[in-house]
């Protein structure tokens, strides 16, 4: 015999209504974790960033990176606007991280913290534009540039990074 | 052999070597390199969609039930302005002689094929061919753009510093400044800006604070930029747009701080060169002057576009036909004038103005404050007919000559690029079946 499947769409209600009644308790547990402003790494290596970040993706994460805080709606708009009004992403790119960094809010070492710890400098910088640990030659390579060319800022450093392309990628 | 047969067989092959057509390592055959007619050319897409009505039949008010016609563009053409009923505020002209009268007009030239749409207008104009897709959206189009071809078959190689797309708006226009043809793409692309979002409100906003940087400073970031980009396998694809060479990006990135901080200051191309009575339009074009001023580009498309307003105010469309023309006077002039001599620009530079398409010939149904009537354009005949004037030094450019009648029309949107191509040299170059269109050499002298 053929049954309908409406049948069964008519049976479900009834089943709900004749069903034992169960008492769920929903138990809410808030742990304590205090969130810190150290980034830990989410990449073992930079291999596994294979997907290019959108415009807004660039924008967004960039601001956060820098400023600590996420970005404004309206904010997003905006620079997604200027983005596309400008054929040389990396010129508009630069120009905006350049100003971004010369805002007061935001908060990046001096050059003398630079050169007091370059090895803490250097694993922070990768931890919050990359979000790993750099590799032993990535290291040893930046602190001996740091320690040899007292011309090197950390504006440099923060400039090159976000404009590198493994943080135009994720 | 004897020195004599010797010098006459090197001489014989000298002259085949020239002569013969090339046959590169990659087995491309193609014929020697054409003869440059001028080394700058800007294509003004006189846009937003402009009806021969007011534009090259001066007719002004004729069809709106009133019987005052008029030249309400004597930059370009000749003709007397509107004696009366006068809807827009006349401009002292910038150009003693129209500019007619140094090129040759098409007053009868057609968009022949595809909706009379302003992205499809734009896209058929800069890339010779017509396209049939409707879309308003932000992809690139699908055959070379002429920004392209110019830079991939002039030799040597151009930079992207030698092209440039200006344009009024955005939306989907960003994107014209390269295609997706898997020949060509973003390697070949022009440099682009919309100025009235860079170096406007935007800009101010966002980039005026950006850092000068001394070259020492630009130097090491670009080390340690080199550095961690060999330490990555990927490369920032086609999202990255354009890509310029580093000393290139380090002249732009000078040249838009210049104009945001006021260092290097901008005229704009009204009456007074100030800010009264400016229009978008004139945005654009008061930029493409500063971009010539410090690139001396060979190949720059701007466009003008706020004569969209037809759609519902024909008084202001007058009003912004009349503000683009004494805009496109004003560039001609400094391009002319003593500024453009000491760049090179004077005598060397051909500038070709077309409509991206024109307007219906009968009005919808929006009246202005004035009580006249708004024309759309959805592709009538009406809406296909557009003009285009080639103007440019005597000996390259027939000058003061009229070509096509209502009756026989002469030339297509798609005619354009060829004939920049032949312009620029470069035409034998583009591989067949590209460009559809013809060069127009009824322009050239």
């Amino acid at each position: 015999m053929r049954v309908s499947k409406y049948f069964f769409l008519l049976l479900i209600p009834l089943l709900f209504a004749t069903s034992c009644k169960k008492t769920i308790i929903k138990e809410s547990v808030y742990d304590e974790v205090i969130y810190q402003l150290d980034t830990l790494p989410v990449y073992s290596s930079n291999l596994e960033k294979n997907r290019e970040k959108s415009d807004i993706q660039f924008i967004s994460i960039l601001y956060a990176d820098l400023f600590g805080k996420a970005i404004a709606g309206n904010i997003t708009g905006e620079l997604s606007e200027l983005k596309l009004s400008f054929g040389d992403k990396v010129v508009l790119n630069q120009m905006v991280v350049s100003a971004f960094i010369n805002d007061p809010d935001i908060k990046i070492p001096d050059d003398q913290q630079m050169r007091n710890d370059p090895e803490k400098f250097v694993r922070d910088l990768y931890r919050k534009f990359y979000l790993r640990t750099p590799t032993a030659y990535e290291q040893y390579y930046l602190v001996k540039l740091i320690n040899e060319d007292p011309g090197l800022t950390a504006e440099h450093f923060y400039t090159a990074f976000a404009l590198s392309n493994e943080y135009s990628f994720y | 052999m004897n020195r004599r047969k010797f010098i006459k067989n090197a001489g014989l092959i000298t002259a085949g070597t020239l002569a013969a057509p090339y046959i590169l390592p990659t087995g491309r055959l193609f014929a020697a390199t054409g003869a440059r007619k001028v080394n700058h050319v800007v294509f003004i897409l006189f846009a937003g969609g402009i009806r021969n009505q007011e534009s090259v039949k001066k007719q002004y008010l004729a069809n709106q039930g009133l019987a005052t016609e008029g030249n309400v563009m004597p930059n370009i053409l000749r003709g007397a302005q509107p004696g009366a009923n006068l809807v827009y505020q006349p401009w002292n002209t910038v150009l003693n002689n129209p500019l007619q009268e140094s090129g040759t007009l098409f007053p009868e030239m057609r968009y022949k094929q595809g909706p009379t749409g302003h992205y499809n207008g734009h896209t058929v104009a800069m890339t010779g061919n017509y396209t049939e897709t409707g879309l308003n959206i932000n992809i690139n189009p699908e055959y070379p753009t002429v920004f392209e071809y110019y830079r991939k078959h002039s030799d040597p190689a151009r930079s992207a510093l030698n092209a440039w797309w200006l344009s009024e708006g955005l939306g989907p226009y960003p994107s014209l400044n390269y295609s997706r043809h898997p020949d060509y793409g973003a390697i070949y692309g022009a440099n682009y800006m919309r100025p009235a979002t860079t170096i406007g409100n935007l800009g101010q906003e966002y980039l005026s604070t950006a850092s000068d940087y001394q070259p020492d400073d630009v130097s090491r970031i670009n080390m340690l930029r080199n550095f961690l980009d060999s330490n990555f396998e990927n490369q920032a694809g086609p999202v990255s747009g354009i890509a310029n060479n580093d000393k290139d990006r380090e002249r732009i990135r000078s040249f838009v701080k210049g104009l945001l901080s006021g260092s290097n200051p901008i005229e704009w191309p009204t009456p007074t060169g100030g800010t009264q009575g400016l229009t978008g339009d004139l945005i654009n074009i008061g930029a493409a002057w500063k971009v010539m001023e410090a690139f001396q580009p060979e190949l720059m498309v701007i466009n003008t576009f706020n004569l969209d307003v037809c759609h519902s105010n024909f008084s202001q469309y007058i009003n912004f036909l009349h503000r683009a023309d004494h805009g496109v006077g004003w560039l001609w002039n400094k391009i002319q004038g003593p500024e453009g001599a000491a760049l090179g620009l004077k005598d060397d530079t051909v500038m070709i103005l077309m409509p991206e398409h024109g307007r219906n010939a009968d009005p919808n149904n929006v009246n202005d404050n004035n009580g006249l009537r708004a024309y759309d354009h959805t592709s009538d005949a009406n809406s296909r007919q557009i003009f285009s004037l080639i103007a440019g030094p005597p000996g390259v450019i027939n000058q003061n000559q009229s070509v096509g009648t209502g009756n026989v029309p002469v030339g297509e949107s798609i005619d354009i690029i060829p004939t920049i191509a032949e312009l620029l040299g470069f035409r034998d170059q583009v591989p067949s079946g590209l460009l559809p269109g013809r060069v127009l050499h009824e322009a050239l002298a």
